[in-house]
């Protein structure tokens, strides 16, 4: 079991992990030759299930193994996160996977670079006034320092038939699907939302109420985001968000009788009408966790399976010519009538 | 009867901030040792595997400094110990403010109240703030006799040095949260420093182990790296880290002092009279090898582990006061009140952040907004706080409490007497 590769890119690396780590602790990542896979399936909450192009990553990739040159680990990505982390300003960053102690490890070799341009470093040769007995000669080349920094993350290697029996939700066609205005925005306003639902509750310790966010879109560029509870209703509208066409090579029925077909024919594109939405009511926090996946950039589209699920799929920027890495994040409505209380 | 007095600039009172800063990292009290010419704080932390002691000279820190002893002829010291919160909470951040905003003094003064007759001993300090006004807090202290740790520098043939900020620098890499650090001399030119908190062993909980990290450094980057090669020492990550910070605050070179695994540590750095000393217990690594660690050089008769063992003086001091019939010195014994050429004193960096756990570098509110809100925790809250809680921290009170814990330090245990000759005691290790 060989896998070895050096990042090309640390900083979508740090931000995919990061994203990851908001939804839970550990991710089971799947490395094949033409993918990464990151997986995270929380006990409860959102899953997120990332197929990632090696080079949106990775420069040099090598992975090897007994089953079929595929490697699956399960990764703390706390870990993982912080590793990368330090490697925001390295002139070379390499991942392996190596054994120390007969423990699997993560090790990353962070290479920094610094001419030293504070006084921390001797530039001139160090007088001997400090006490010591024995001049120090040796000299810097160039005048530029090398430091090596190899961070190790423990990982569990997991057998091909431990990963068989996980598999990625199915969904009927969805209702809407839209794509989502800057993230940052609505995670700005969502946050706000249910701050102000909270307002009263008192959410001291663990047992703060559960809010629950309303996210509904029609086939009219109509997002609509609103927040009930005994005391108020907020709501946020979006108009002039855009449905993109569906792919006929990616479904499998016919487009005339699609569900989002049939959706186009209701509602309008102000928004007032009451007709032509798909709606699901979703977890606040969970909400949160998911936004957290706004930092990679990408473009969000939204599909609405109305009262029952909402999938984003999150399409990373790319250069020209890379593959197209998509993260697609699960989310279950949580039912009807008045917020949970606990 | 004692007298002590000093006068500190707004500098040198913002340089024992940053001290007490370091020394509350080590340790709940802080203990005091006054004498003619020097006055130390001393740090003694609850395992006594790590001991501190920063020396202020009285003529190069104060602005004046006065001392005298009605006990003990020019040899009398003044002893005691407090809270190094309570300390904290009077030297406060901020006291050196160019720009004079809230908490900027003009000059501090301390004074020591300490009569048998009087019904209240106190070590008072006056802050003279602008405009007249004049802070004054009186703290309590308990007496207690101060301990120092030996440590011979002849023996620690080991040694290294490098600016504490290229130090600060490495063990910002360093994962939070690692208990240990090894510091490896590797046998290719580079310096390891390697954090991390325990043995990795396979099993369940292999997924909830620390990272852990390692720094290699060049040692031409060191301004002296004299080790023998594939010497493996173990100390607290988290001392060495208080260490690292407090020097960075000096702007100074740090050096380090060893010989061998379960031998103590020093750690030595200083300027403008300030002397800092962190002596540490040390172990080795687990998975050195057995040829890596050398073999023990005329190791005494006295158990190793305890060999930090307590003494009213530190011998290296002893051999330089001028009151003490100077011994033969050791020519490699190095004049701690050495001014470090260049350095100058500038107004102080502001302090770390105390309990932050922002280690890591690129910890950008970029980053952080994208962050799930914890809605628990949040500060930011719409509607009425009645409560006066807010102004608690303004106004510190001390209550008169009588009953403070004794220390480890209280306990008087004097190794060395304190006229001995050190030619007489040189048997001792």
């Amino acid at each position: 079991m060989r896998f070895k590769a050096s990042i090309q890119n640390t900083n979508t690396f740090t931000k995919l992990t990061a994203s990851f780590n908001s939804l839970g602790p550990l991710a089971w990542v799947k490395l094949d030759a033409e993918h990464v896979h990151f997986t995270v399936i929380p006990e409860q909450g959102t899953q997120v299930w990332a197929v990632v192009s090696i080079d949106s990553i990775f420069d040099t990739y090598t992975v090897q193994s007994a089953a079929n040159n595929v490697i699956n680990l399960e990764v703390p990505l706390v870990l993982l996160n912080r590793a990368l982390k330090t490697a925001w300003n390295a002139s070379s960053a390499q991942i392996r996977l190596t054994k120390k102690d007969n423990v699997p490890l993560l090790a990353l070799t962070i290479v920094t670079t610094s001419s030293s341009s504070h006084a921390g470093f001797p530039t001139a040769p160090t007088n001997n006034d400090d006490g010591f007995d024995a001049p120090f000669e040796q000299q810097l080349g160039g005048n530029s320092r090398e430091t090596i920094i190899t961070q190790e993350v423990p990982v569990r290697v997991l057998a091909p038939d431990v990963v068989a029996g996980l598999h990625e939700p199915q969904c009927r066609e969805p209702d809407v699907h839209i794509l989502l205005p800057p993230l940052l925005q609505l995670k700005s306003i969502s946050d706000r939302f249910t701050k102000l639902s909270l307002i009263g509750k008192s959410g001291n310790g663990s047992a703060a109420p559960r809010t629950r966010l309303e996210l509904s879109a029609n086939m009219h560029g109509c997002l609509k985001l609103s927040i009930k509870t005994d005391a108020m209703s907020i709501s946020s509208l979006w108009t002039d968000l855009s449905n993109p066409e569906l792919d006929p090579s990616q479904i499998t029925m016919d487009i005339a009788d699609h569900p989002s077909t049939k959706m186009k024919q209701l509602g309008s594109a102000d928004g007032r009408s009451e007709e032509g939405w798909a709606t699901v009511r979703i977890d606040a926090r969970d909400w949160g966790k998911v936004m957290s996946v706004g930092r990679l950039g990408g473009r969000v589209v939204a599909c609405f399976c109305h009262e029952f699920a909402l999938i984003l799929y999150v399409y990373l920027p790319t250069d020209n010519g890379e593959q197209e890495s998509v993260l697609t994040y699960y989310l279950k409505t949580t039912g009807h009538g008045t917020p949970l209380s606990s | 009867m004692v007298v002590l007095n000093f006068t500190l600039t707004p500098e040198a009172a913002a340089k024992v901030h940053d001290i007490l800063i370091c020394l509350a990292k080590f340790s709940d009290t802080v203990a005091i040792e006054a004498r003619r010419e020097r006055f130390t704080f001393t740090a003694l932390n609850s395992s006594k595997s790590a001991y501190a002691a920063l020396t202020l000279d009285g003529n190069q820190f104060f602005a004046s400094y006065e001392f005298l002893s009605s006990h003990g002829g020019s040899d009398g010291r003044f002893t005691c110990s407090m809270y190094a919160k309570a300390l904290l909470s009077v030297f406060k951040a901020r006291l050196n403010d160019p720009l004079r905003r809230d908490g900027a003094i003009d000059r501090c003064e301390v004074s020591i109240q300490d009569r048998p007759d009087a019904t209240q001993c106190r070590f008072i300090v006056k802050m003279v703030c602008d405009q007249g006004v004049i802070k004054t807090y009186k703290l309590t202290y308990e007496a207690v006799d101060v301990m120092h740790a030996l440590f011979d520098r002849n023996a620690a043939k080991n040694r290294w040095s490098m600016h504490s900020s290229a130090m600060k620098e490495y063990i910002e890499y360093f994962g939070p949260r690692n208990e240990l650090l090894d510091i490896v001399a590797g046998q290719d030119g580079r310096a390891i420093f390697k954090t991390y908190t325990d043995k990795l062993q396979s099993g369940k909980d292999i997924l909830k182990h620390s990272l852990s990290t390692a720094v290699a450094v060049n040692t031409g980057d060191f301004e002296e790296f004299k080790v023998d090669s594939g010497l493996h020492i173990v100390i607290s990550a988290k001392d060495f880290k208080a260490i690292v910070a407090h020097a960075v605050t000096l702007k100074t070179n740090l050096k380090a002092y060893y010989s061998q695994p379960t031998r103590p540590l020093q750690f030595s750095y200083g300027s403008d009279g300030v002397l800092c000393e962190f002596t540490l217990m040390t172990s080795g690594d687990y998975d050195a090898s057995a040829n890596a660690t050398p073999a023990p050089q005329q190791i005494p008769s006295r158990t190793a582990s305890q060999a930090q063992s307590a003494a009213t003086e530190r011998i290296e001091d002893r051999s330089i006061r001028s009151e003490m019939p100077p011994p033969v010195e050791p020519a490699s014994r190095a004049e701690p009140r050495r001014r470090i050429p260049g350095s100058r004193k500038e107004t102080t960096p502001k302090p770390p952040q105390p309990g932050s756990q922002g280690l890591f570098v690129s910890q950008d509110d970029e980053d952080a907004r994208w962050e799930p809100v914890d809605y628990n925790n949040e500060e930011e809250t719409l509607g009425w706080d009645a409560s006066a809680e807010h102004d608690a921290a303004l106004f510190p009170t001390f209550r008169d409490n009588a009953s403070l814990s004794r220390t480890e330090t209280a306990e008087s245990n004097d190794a060395v007497a304190p006229t001995q000759r050190v030619s007489q005691i040189k048997g001792l290790w």
